[in-house]
């Protein structure tokens, strides 16, 4: 800027005024001597400071590295058992099924991306120094851990290679205005490829690699490279193209109905992939054209008459007469013995009407609302008779998907159905009325007083004592409703943080203008204090994430129950607890701190939107 | 005045569809009747499956021997149901409390060094926090337990220090000092050495005010604490009266009739509501006598009244409550009676070394040792690690809290960092860090119930064998929840008291 | 205490509202919190067209008086009626005098998770169900009329306290009501930006709505007032045109008023 003239400078002066937020200056890069002297012996207790903190470092990593690259470790445990791990014993001939849901998940993820700009640029320098760290890190590990002298001079030759890498791009990489830049999806395509290559390269878990041992408990011959390498690439080529599609997607229609699109997808997209395809309900047609389908057509046509006629202005209180008779009489079913479709259909159609003088206004907002109770009457009708329906993957034991594929649909599933029930809560708890107030209190205290695993042991024995009899309830089912029940008190917490953000004066604007009650919490509070939660409530998913581990406790098949108990049991890798254990750390670890990575990003831009 | 016309065309009957207040409590009332019918429901279903299947829900069990052998604690081969649990009680309570001191001070080593000036301490403390933040805690209980059993087998030669301390797969075992006969005597000195120091303590303060010499008040009060504790180690036979005294009392606990706690535990209930609603009442009296209340108001009175009557009726139609209250009383008593009643000489505390047996192939720890088991150990580091990374953040959050003006007027009234520290932002971080803090104490407590995972006899483990036992789960599970909600009311209670000197300490 | 329904608005106004029929009628309106009484029996008549100015010390009640007619307070004894609508529990009444009487906050209150061409087409949209393009047609006019349509799909927070004023007088006036409430609306503003909005209320007198206004604004009480009503300690003092009562006030707390803030 220096050296344009007087006027520019006013120029740069105002720029810099109107814009308060600038680049914090950027610290000059000492030289390594320096920066050694500054950073860690400024002062004498620094220094000792420094060399004690070393010490303690490379001792507690000697130690660490000496137990997980001991000799004796059977690291084959894992690699042969990767599908064991990922999905316990879904049969083989049914795989196609778990690629197609992985298809589908990243054709969403791939265009979620693309759809919402994510990742930003990254200076090939960083890059470099960051390849560089890594190098020297590697040389460290290889020089520490207690490896062979072929394996130590491979693992240096490899730090060698990471580190010349990053010291050439640091190098090439230019600086100040010639610096180049690298968006950090193109280094993740680059790393995903990367593996993807190394399956076709290297015999993951193959048996000629365990020594003197019979193979005998796989079933098939073969390596997990031999039978994932061709999915997994197909795999990369779908999201590279989603990515892509949702490019052009984006630049073609308008972003916000993309967005809406995109987040009702992700929301159907669990009971599609576990109810549709992982579980390949055994669809009975006599009975689902006999009584499902007449049952749903039924509640279709009366209820969008009821709701077209409840969300017509003209309509005023008989309207909300009816919606409480409606609800009234959804309780009443429960006193005469019926099928629960039919009360539950009764119990939405209720909340439904209930809602409705809300929405009311001309014809096409009538018609939106009644499309979205046919909608959502349909998306339930069809949850309930396929949970109803026994599945044809026959797998041994209670529940026909294991391993981490259960893990996830636990967390899903728990943090999906806990969103509106902790709402719910968050609102009765700030209400104005007092039994509403009380209720949820106490709930919500005493939830957040015992610990979860008393209620998943209390959930997974006790719940089919409560049930009528004739009613049964798989034990994954109970225990999703308990970790739904716990999750939704502290998720009620957290939003309640956010409703106390919003000032007295919005509620008071909003009914100042005659927006009732309803009208007022669904567009004034929520999306307010939703937007002041986000930040907890993603903290809050990493928790649910680490909690679906206690499933091990109450014998859920999930990644550490098969860590902990399945594999080590193996006749082949008998007392291999230790490799299990080292081998689901680091996957729980890379989900949490990514997902944490993403709730830091959401909270500075919440930030730096705060207006 | 004058009627205006529009006041003739006004109607004054509202509607009952249409009054925001019949409106309100018939929601409520609505919503109440829902829960009330569906919790009843479900209780009935349950009683049914019970009976069908032949299940008792009563709580014989915990006077019923069982067969439990419990890893660790003040009783590990228990009699009875009651007695295992109160074992597994004592487990939980003590690894929490450890678990709480310890992830404390490491917490705050953690959240300082992540502020340290030194690039590698502060990395050390940031890659602890991303570490351990986020790996489930079952997990590292999990690595953990499987790291210590690589651990050396136990043996004779297996300790640093042999005969004092042994590190082996079996745990840690060092030197134990426990508490003797004459304890209880002792304690009774120390208490009142307390007393008395409080009084010293005051008294320096005042001395301090006047003089304004430092007389270092809170040193002298435990100086007299000690004194006390020290004389007490010679002379607490003299407390050997009060063993009698509890007699008596034990006595007059036993001759009581029972109604005699049911009067006492209503009249305090209804006493209780009374001054609670004269008070509500007076607060909503304006000055010239008018009192005007709103429906919720009207609401709290009946709520709190009808509280008061639900405590009567419970008291006096659960004679049960009552009888236990006063045979708790007399157990009470009497043990106290025979803690106090010893013989003159007993000492107050006694020590012991480690001990190995040898009493089938494998070796283990004898009892005279202070051992902390495997299980322990790996529950210990995991919920210790784990919250001290969380405790960590809140320090550094209090602390970068404090505004940086605190910092520089304190530098420019020419104090020294540590004492900037312990003068300046301390006492202002510790107001940001308390509450959350407090709910990571919470936290922890709950998290050691995941110690089943790894074998320590805590409240869940033991439980959980009880009523695979005995079949037992409802009256296991509604004991858990009992024990587990008076835990965080005790500590919220703590915390909360804290929160409020804090506070206090501001003005 | 004088009658406040008693008083004939007169002098140097040019309208006549000696027929014109009574708005807003408060008889006896009283209201305590706990043991604080802040109305204490409030009488008044408020006809069709006539620019009511409340004046008073803080904490003399004039606040929770205008908010206890739109019923964001609930008065405890007396009567309020608005246009010929009893304040009562039921609840079509309630809603009915919500959306007939606009109010405008010292703090503005605009919503600020929409635009500005959204907070002020919102209400007409979702309470008196108008079709979307036709509430924001009218928002777009209203916003003209204060001034400031360029700033229509902007949020709030990047508007000056004087234009985010002006919206929330468009946000009450979207409502198209008899009725507007000023609850000491340029309080919160920097000096500069009060005329703006006085201006607007000024035009908004003019053409003939029905208002009652909070304000510490001497000036604008002498402009455009047809009476003043002088309150303290939840009681009505004083009530006069503007001309009795700067001149020869009759009462002595309004005359201290007056010392003390003049």
């Amino acid at each position: 800027m220096a050296g344009f003239g007087i006027g520019s400078e006013i120029a740069s002066v105002a720029a810099t005024a109107t814009v308060p937020i600038t680049a914090p200056p950027e610290t000059p890069k000492l030289p390594p001597r320096e920066w050694v002297k500054a950073n860690l012996f400024s002062s004498p207790f620094n220094s000792v400071l420094t060399v004690v903190s070393t010490a303690i470092l490379l001792t507690l990593s000697w130690n660490l590295l000496k137990f997980i690259f001991n000799p004796i470790r059977q690291w084959n445990a894992s690699a042969t058992n990767l599908r064991l791990l990922m999905t316990r014993a879904y049969p083989e001939e049914q795989y196609l099924r778990i690629w197609v849901c992985v298809a589908i998940i990243l054709t969403l993820a791939g265009s979620s991306m693309a759809v919402w700009r994510t990742g930003s640029a990254m200076p090939v320098t960083g890059l470099g120094r960051k390849l560089l760290a890594t190098g020297a890190l590697l040389v460290l590990l290889a020089l520490l851990a207690p490896f062979s002298a072929g394996a130590t001079v491979q693992w240096l030759l490899a730090a060698l290679v990471v580190a010349a890498v990053g010291e050439a791009l640091r190098r090439t990489g230019g600086r100040g205005e010639t610096e180049r830049t690298v968006s950090t999806l193109t280094l993740q395509v680059v790393a995903l490829a990367g593996l993807v290559a190394s399956l076709w390269v290297i015999p993951f878990g193959h048996h000629s690699y365990i020594p003197k041992r019979i193979p005998q408990v796989m079933h098939e011959p073969g390596t997990v490279a031999l039978s994932t390498k061709l999915p997994w690439t197909i795999m990369l080529v779908v999201v590279v193209a989603a990515y892509f599609g949702g490019v052009l997607l984006r630049d073609r229609l308008a972003e916000n109905a993309l967005r809406v699109t995109l987040v009702v997808l992700w929301l159907l997209a669990p009971p599609v992939l576990v109810y549709l395809i992982l579980r390949d309900p055994d669809f009975d047609m006599g009975h689902v054209i006999g009584t499902d389908i007449p049952i749903f057509l039924a509640y279709a046509v009366l209820g969008s008459t009821l709701l077209l006629w409840l969300t017509r202005p003209s309509t005023g209180e008989i309207g909300r007469i009816v919606a409480a008779l409606v609800l009234l009489a959804g309780f009443a079913t429960f006193l005469s013995p019926m099928r629960m479709v039919l009360r539950l259909d009764l119990l939405l159609l209720a909340t439904f009407a209930l809602a409705a003088p809300t929405f009311a206004g001309g014809l096409r907002a009538r018609k939106r609302y009644t499309g979205a109770w046919l909608v959502l009457l349909g998306v339930m009708s069809w949850l309930i008779t396929s949970i109803n329906t026994a599945s044809t993957v026959r797998v041994p034991g209670g529940f026909f998907i294991g391993g981490l594929a259960i893990t996830l649909m636990v967390a899903i599933f728990t943090i999906v159905l806990s969103v509106p029930l902790g709402i719910a809560l968050a609102l009765a708890r700030t209400s104005s009325m007092p039994i509403f107030r009380l209720l949820a209190t106490w709930f919500i205290e005493f939830v957040r007083g015992v610990p979860l695993i008393t209620i998943l042991i209390f959930f997974s024995i006790m719940l089919p004592l409560f049930l009528p009899r004739g009613m049964h309830l798989g034990e994954v089912a109970a225990v999703i409703i308990g970790f739904v029940l716990f999750s939704a008190a502290y998720m009620a917490e957290n939003i309640r943080g956010g409703l106390q953000s919003v000032t007295r004066g919005q509620h008071e604007a909003a009914e100042a203008v005659g927006m009732t009650t309803a009208q007022k919490t669904v567009f004034i509070v929520l999306p307010q204090a939703l937007r002041v939660a986000i930040p907890p409530l993603v903290g809050h998913c990493i928790g649910v994430f680490k909690e679906t581990s206690l499933l091990a406790i109450i014998g859920v098949f999930d990644l550490l129950y098969m860590a902990r108990y399945v594999v080590p049991g193996q006749t082949e890798f008998m007392g291999s607890a230790r490799e299990s254990i080292l081998f689901v750390i680091p996957i729980y670890w890379i989900v949490c701190s990514r997902m944490s990575k993403a709730s830091q990003r959401i909270e500075q831009r919440t930030g730096l939107g705060e207006r | 005045m004058t009627a205006p016309t529009t006041q003739q065309r006004v109607s004054h009957r509202v509607p009952l569809w249409r009054d925001v207040i019949v409106i309100k409590w018939v929601t409520q009332v609505f919503l109440l009747v829902v829960v009330l019918s569906a919790m009843l429901f479900l209780a009935s279903q349950a009683g049914d499956n019970l009976r069908a299947r032949n299940i008792n829900t009563e709580f014989d069990f915990l006077h019923e021997p069982v067969m439990i052998q419990i890893s660790e604690g003040i009783d590990t081969h228990p009699d009875t149901g009651a007695r295992a649990l109160w074992s597994a009680m004592v487990n939980t309570l003590r690894i929490s409390g450890a678990g709480i001191i310890f992830a404390t001070l490491l917490g705050v080593v953690v959240g300082l060094a992540r502020l340290s000036d030194n690039w590698l301490v502060r990395r050390i403390a940031s890659m602890w926090v991303e570490g351990f933040r986020n790996i489930p805690l079952l997990v590292q209980m999990i690595f953990f337990f499987s790291a210590l059993t690589a651990l050396p087998r136990v043996g004779l030669g297996s300790g640093p220090v042999n005969g004092w301390l042994h590190i082996s797969n079996k745990g840690i075992s060092m030197p134990r000092v426990f508490i003797a006969d004459g304890f209880y005597q002792w304690a009774v000195v120390v208490l009142i050495g307390a007393v008395a120091a409080h009084y010293v303590r005051r008294h320096r303060q005042r001395i301090q005010d006047e003089t304004g010499a430092s007389t270092s008040p809170i040193l002298w009060a435990l100086a007299t604490v000690a004194l006390f504790g020290l004389v007490g180690l010679f002379v607490h036979p003299v407390f050997s009266w009060l063993g009698p005294v509890f007699g008596s009392i034990a006595d007059l606990f036993d001759s009581l009739p029972n109604t005699a706690p049911q009067v006492l535990f209503s009249a305090v209930a209804i006493g209780v509501a009374t001054i609670w609603i004269r008070r509500f009442l007076s607060a909503h009296r304006s000055a010239r006598g008018h009192l005007s209340l709103s429906d919720d108001d009207w609401f709290r009175m009946i709520f709190v009244a009808l509280a008061s009557l639900a405590v009567v009726l419970l008291v006096v139609r659960w004679s049960g409550l009552s009888a236990w209250a006063l045979n708790s009383s007399r157990d009470l008593s009497e043990v106290l009676e025979t803690k106090f009643e010893v013989d003159g000489a007993a000492r107050p505390f006694d020590a012991m070394r480690p001990d190995i047996i040898q009493k089938s192939r494998f070796p283990n720890y004898g009892k005279n040792g202070l051992t902390m088991s495997i299980g322990f150990a790996s529950v210990f580091f995991a919920v210790v690690f784990y919250t001290s990374a969380f405790i960590g953040e809140n320090v550094r959050g209090g602390i970068l809290a404090v505004p940086k003006g605190q910092t520089e007027a304190a530098k420019a009234v020419g104090l020294k960092r540590g004492q900037v520290l312990r003068h300046v932002v301390l006492p202002q971080a510790i107001r940001v860090i308390m509450p959350p803090t407090g709910n990571q104490y919470l936290n922890l407590l709950k998290n050691t119930s995941l110690a089943i995972a790894v074998g320590y006899s805590d409240m869940v483990q033991v439980g959980t064998t009880v009523f695979n036992q005995t079949g037992m789960t409802l009256p296991v599970v509604a004991i858990w929840m009992l024990f587990y909600l008076s835990c965080s009311l005790t500590i919220s209670v703590f915390v909360n008291w804290f929160n409020v000197r804090m506070r206090l300490v501001e003005r | 205490m004088s009658d406040a329904t008693a008083t004939e608005p007169t002098g140097g106004h040019t309208k006549d509202l000696s027929r014109a029929r009574d708005m807003i009628l408060c008889e006896d309106v009283s209201k305590w919190y706990g043991d604080f009484q802040a109305l204490d029996k409030v009488s008044a008549t408020i006809k069709e067209q006539e620019v009511v100015v409340v004046l008073g010390p803080s904490g003399g009640g004039k606040s929770t008086w205008i908010r206890c007619i739109n019923r964001l307070e609930i008065h405890q004894e007396g009567r309020i009626i608005v246009d010929d609508v009893e304040l009562t529990n039921d609840l079509r009444n309630i809603e009915q005098v919500r959306s007939e009487v606009g109010m405008v906050f010292q703090q503005f209150n605009l919503f600020p998770h929409l635009k500005v061409i959204d907070n002020v087409s919102l209400a007409p949209i979702w309470v008196r169900k108008k079709p979307r393009a036709e509430a924001e047609e009218q928002a777009m006019a209203l916003l003209e009329r204060v001034g400031i349509p360029e700033q229509a799909h902007k949020y709030p927070g990047q508007l000056s306290g004087g234009q985010q004023q002006r919206v929330a007088i468009a946000r009450a006036l979207a409502m198209e009501p008899k009725i507007m409430l000023f609850d000491e609306v340029t309080s919160a503003l920097d000096p500069e930006m009060v005329k703006e909005v006085l201006d607007i209320m000024k035009a908004l007198a003019l053409s003939g709505m029905t208002m009652m206004v909070v304000t510490h604004e001497m000036g604008f009480a002498k402009e455009v007032a047809d009476r003043i009503m002088f309150m303290e300690e939840g009681q009505i003092v004083e009530v006069g045109t503007p001309t009795h009562f700067f001149e020869n006030p009759t009462e002595d707390r309004t005359k201290l008023f007056l010392s003390q803030i003049l």
